[in-house]
């Protein structure tokens, strides 16, 4: 095939079957391209190749393929996603079937229904682009996207002659915004039920916290700069090294993995929380993105189990706050903590053994370090707290490194390999380590998962907390005091406690130009974003079950429930659609403003005698005045001369001035008192 | 994309049935009958809310399946942005509804009364679509028949008319009523198809189809007084003018002098060829042996064109009808019209 460039004849003189398909394809570009960082190479290129071969046909008004091209290319297509992700099914492979099925598509645009199939699998690709990210900068790109398959899907219905893209794309964006209070309602009172079934794995983040923790598990979460929570203060906020958010409790460990306890110890699992707060109390509210655990990260230490809509929270003996099932959906709710505090029992329970209980046949040398220190005299006899600061000098003092890759600890033995080889690792290589070998030394001691410190600057008043802010410390047991937290962590990274996260990412090209000339408007304009950015979480991203039920109460329904939303939804729905039908039977009822004024003006030439017919032009009654009532009549004339030249010259009004209507009905019934010639 | 190609609605082989199981044909028959029984035939109809009619597209119902799958998806990911863009669409769906039906309603419709035709010939219908407001964008208009489904679009500019044309094929001579004519729109999303059926009062003429190839013409009769030589129209001479007549044919129109009379602020001049006719002709029913009516129909009319067209004046013999001998437009006419009306 040779492959000549056809020749662009510039914009304007396209035709308009080309200019069409060339705006469809360029909008179609537009929805694809933010996936291109989630897409294999090879359906990159495809699709780039598939949509610029597309244009090149309708540029050159060339034929397009033949269905058995697309359906080869599409059997390969689905054979790369095969290879590429080992099935076909799931959201990666799902969006890259999706993206090549749209572009292939666009190659077989024959009759009207292909054309649909390509503006509905337009609509489902804009929604794939919300399982990655729901920021403010892809709800705009999206917006757009959305508008251009609209403005295409007008311009598929103007079949005549050659309507502007501008027209169609006014047409389409005032039918969305007409659309907008629909969209609005339906938003706030659409009830927010849960998930229909099971989530696949892949939902919105992969990483996060987790009621399992093996060596290096945490590594990648480390990595995520996803938002795990907000949380808001009312007054002071705590400082950074004390804002510790508690998940998942870790107390049994099989040599490779940590899980909680089984329920099925011999205590009850709701004891009271035994908690001791200190210091004063602090209010606080917190949004929770979906961490997809059957628990709450409260700050530590939260005394009473908070209230959220549609979830049953129980505060748990070790100060777990336990869902009746898993949150996919977004919290939010207050609660009150006592970030200094003393829990747990204060004498021997049975309950505490089994916190000291470590598998047999692992991590020999570890244990053999446990029992030689404890036959140095001191710690003989010595207590959990000394002890445990004992554990902490040697992390000071013995080389111990903090690296977010320390590389893959693999032997049976991770603990030995850790705490006597290498001695490099993250927060849960220490914390493992510190609650072997307290054990060890026959202390009860246990793993917490959470959370640690916030970014250092709040955004319109909250405070972020990362996955990456994802932390493991250890507890141990005081005899007289109860549960004591160590983090074994900040003994060797204490910046990673004290700061937490503290790294803004470089400013870009524009920024750092702006900076350089103007630093307060730099400022300014970054504290604006955050504000705007923010607001966007918390009142579109954020809206959930939990806002919606204080909606209701506002309107006054004391227990909302979702049916009342539901209820409530078909109510306004309905209201909304009898106003259409008004509408629709008031245009029905209207008449004409034009046709009313001349209904008047006959009207009242009929009250002053003069015959008028339906049909009669301004000019002929104009005529027909003078004739009967002579030269008194000319003002008249003239004025339904005016009328006419209102009516019809090129410069035509919209609506009749109501003023003239005035005029020649008041000279008419002067007139009309005066004898006829 | 080609929007050329945006009308098609296949003729299945097998008839779609409805969901009830009662053929699409069926009820779609019960429903003409109940449109013709509500508003009264007329040449003019203002469309409003009582006589238009609107259902989902076939992608509506594709555009509902999709805004579906987006909810679900919504839901069981727990998008928020999802259920944003999903009654985005769903709003913008509800809008387009009334936009859709808002297309059709206060237009006026207009046919004019359409011209004779001959039977097999197209009938070209020209309606006149007028909008009091707003412009109105993809109206389609066509002839409701069981066949094929021939869409003229159109646009309506604002506080505008707009005229477009359809045809259809006429299949018998006689007096028609206009057909049944179908106006729709699919504007703006395609999501609804509003439509109004209309059966306009006027009626149409159809001629008999001329026979073809035409039969020879029968001899011609010498006419008392005449020459028997046959006169040519391109011998040029004149034999003297009068006034143009309504009916006279145009090629006896002296235009040389026509125009010199035009430019003085006369009239038209024709050739006064009342002294030059030496030939007549008679078409009779009876010569025409060994045909059936519709046939000798068709021959006459056949023979009435042809006599028109050679300047030769005729007469019609009909059984129960005459029209004596006479030539020109109108006579051409009134001969056609008994043929088309013949019993």
């Amino acid at each position: 095939m040779a492959l000549t460039l056809p020749r662009w004849p510039g914009w304007k003189h396209l035709p308009r079957d080309t200019r069409d398909t060339l705006f469809l394809l360029g909008v179609i570009t537009w929805t694809v391209a933010p996936h291109v960082s989630h897409l294999p190479l090879w359906c990159t290129l495809l699709t780039a190749t598939v949509l610029l071969w597309r244009a090149y046909l309708a540029i050159g008004h060339a034929a397009l393929p033949g269905r058995w091209v697309l359906v080869v290319v599409l059997a390969i297509a689905a054979g790369l996603t095969l290879w590429s992700f080992r099935s076909l099914f799931g959201k990666e492979p799902g969006v890259t079937m999706a993206v090549s099925l749209m572009a292939l598509k666009t190659l077989e645009l024959r009759a009207r229904r292909d054309a649909f199939v390509v503006f509905f699998l337009g609509f489902f690709l804009v929604l794939t682009h919300f399982l990655y990210s729901q920021s403010l900068g892809v709800a705009v790109a999206m917006l757009v996207s959305v508008w251009g398959l609209l403005t295409a899907l007008v311009l598929a219905h103007m079949p005549v002659g050659q309507p502007s893209l501008r027209e169609a794309g006014t047409l389409a964006a005032r039918t969305a915004l007409l659309g907008a209070p629909i969209m609005a309602l339906m938003f706030v009172l659409f009830p927010r039920i849960g998930p229909l079934w099971g989530v696949p794995q892949d939902g919105a983040s992969t990483t996060g916290l987790s009621t399992r923790m093996t060596m290096g598990s945490m590594a990648e979460v480390a990595l995520d700069d996803s938002i795990a929570l907000r949380v808001r203060f009312d007054g002071v906020a705590p400082p950074a090294h004390a804002m510790y958010f508690r998940g998942p409790v870790l107390g049994q460990f099989d040599g490779n993995e940590w899980r909680p306890l089984p329920p099925s110890s011999i205590i009850p699992r709701r004891l009271p929380a035994n908690l001791r707060p200190q210091g004063p109390s602090v209010a606080y509210e917190m949004t929770l993105e979906p961490l997809r655990l059957a628990m709450l990260p409260l700050l530590e230490a939260t005394g009473s189990a908070p209230t959220v809509e549609g979830v049953q929270v129980s505060l748990q003996d070790d100060l777990q706050a336990l869902t009746d099932r898993p949150v996919l959906e977004r919290l939010r709710f207050r609660a009150v903590a006592n970030t200094a505090f003393e829990h747990g029992p204060q004498q021997a329970t049975p309950a505490l053994r089994d916190y000291v209980d470590l598998p047999a046949n692992f991590n020999p040398r570890s244990l053999a370090w446990a029992a030689e220190l404890r036959r140095q005299p001191r710690y003989a006899n010595a207590d959990a707290n000394t002890l445990a600061s004992a554990l902490m000098q040697h992390i000071r003092s013995a080389g111990f490194n903090y690296t977010l890759a320390p590389g893959a600890y693999l032997g049976p033995d991770t603990i030995d390999e850790f705490w006597i080889d290498r001695r490099t690792g993250f927060c849960e290589h220490f914390a493992a380590a510190f609650v072997v070998l307290m054990r060890a030394l026959d202390i009860p001691a246990r793993v917490v998962t959470g959370y640690q410190g916030a970014d250092p600057l709040p955004v319109d008043g909250f405070y972020i907390v990362r996955q990456s802010s994802a932390h493991a410390w250890a507890e141990y047991w005081q005899e007289g005091v109860g549960w004591q937290r160590a983090d074994p962590t900040a003994a060797v990274a204490p910046e990673r406690i004290e700061r937490s996260r503290n790294l803004l990412p470089a400013p870009g090209l524009v920024a750092g130009a702006l900076g350089n000339i103007n630093p307060e408007l730099l400022a300014r304009l970054r504290s604006t974003w955050e504000t705007v950015n923010n607001r966007w979480n918390q009142w579109v991203l954020g809206y959930s079950r939990g806002q919606q039920f204080d909606l209701m109460r506002k309107l006054g329904i004391d227990s909302p429930r979702w049916e009342d939303l539901a209820l409530l939804l078909v109510g306004a729905l309905s209201v909304l659609a009898s106003c259409g039908a008004l509408w629709a039977w008031w245009d029905r009822h209207r008449v004409d403003p034009w046709v009313r004024q001349m209904d008047r003006v006959r009207a009242a030439l009929r009250g002053a005698g003069v015959p008028c017919a339906a049909h009669d032009a301004p000019r002929t009654l104009a005529q027909r005045v003078r004739e009967r009532f002579g030269t008194a009549a000319e003002p008249l004339a003239a004025l339904l001369l005016t009328l006419e030249a209102q009516r019809y010259s090129e410069a035509a009004r919209p609506r009749p001035l109501e003023a003239l209507t005035r005029q020649v009905t008041a000279q008419t019934q002067q007139l009309a008192l005066r004898p006829a010639r | 994309m080609n929007t050329t190609v945006l009308p098609d609605r296949r003729t299945a082989p097998v008839p779609p049935r409805t969901p009830l199981g009662l053929p699409a044909h069926w009820v779609q028959l019960r429903f003409r009958a109940w449109v013709s029984k509500r508003e009264p035939p007329s040449d003019t109809r203002l469309l409003t809310q009582r006589n238009i009619y609107i259902l989902p597209t076939r992608a509506g119902f594709m555009f509902a399946a999709t805004l579906l799958v987006l909810l679900v998806a919504s839901l069981n990911y727990q998008l928020n942005l999802g259920y944003v863009l999903t009654f985005l669409l769903a709003g913008s769906g509800a809008v387009s509804l009334h936009i859709t039906h808002s297309t059709l309603r206060g237009l006026t419709l207009h046919v004019r009364p359409p011209a004779p035709v001959f039977a097999g010939d197209g009938a070209l219908l020209e309606c006149v679509l007028t909008s009091p407001d707003r412009a109105r964008f993809g109206i389609g208009l066509s002839v409701l028949s069981s066949g094929g489904h021939q869409v003229s679009w159109s646009n309506v500019p604002a506080r505008g008319q707009a005229s477009t044309q359809v045809s259809f094929v006429p299949a018998q001579r006689g007096l028609h009523p206009l057909p049944a004519l179908q106006c729709e729109t699919r504007f703006p999303l395609g999501l609804f198809r509003a439509w109004t059926v209309w059966r306009p009062a006027s009626s149409l003429l159809v001629y008999p189809r001329p026979e073809q190839p035409a039969a020879p013409l029968p001899m011609a009769r010498a006419v008392p007084g005449g020459g028997a030589e046959q006169r040519q129209g391109s011998s040029g001479e004149v034999e003297g003018v009068r006034t143009y007549r309504r009916g006279d044919a145009l090629k006896l129109v002296v235009w040389k002098k026509a125009a010199k009379a035009l430019e003085s602020g006369g009239e038209l001049v024709s050739r006064d060829t009342s002294v030059a006719v030496h030939q007549q002709m008679q078409f009779d029913w009876q010569h025409c042996v060994g045909l059936n009516d519709e046939q000798r129909l068709s021959r006459l009319a056949a023979w009435v064109l042809a006599a028109q067209r050679a300047g030769v004046d005729y007469a019609l013999l009909l059984p129960g009808s005459q029209l004596p001998v006479a030539g020109g437009d109108a006579h051409r006419r009134r001969c056609l019209e008994a043929l088309a009306l013949w019993r």
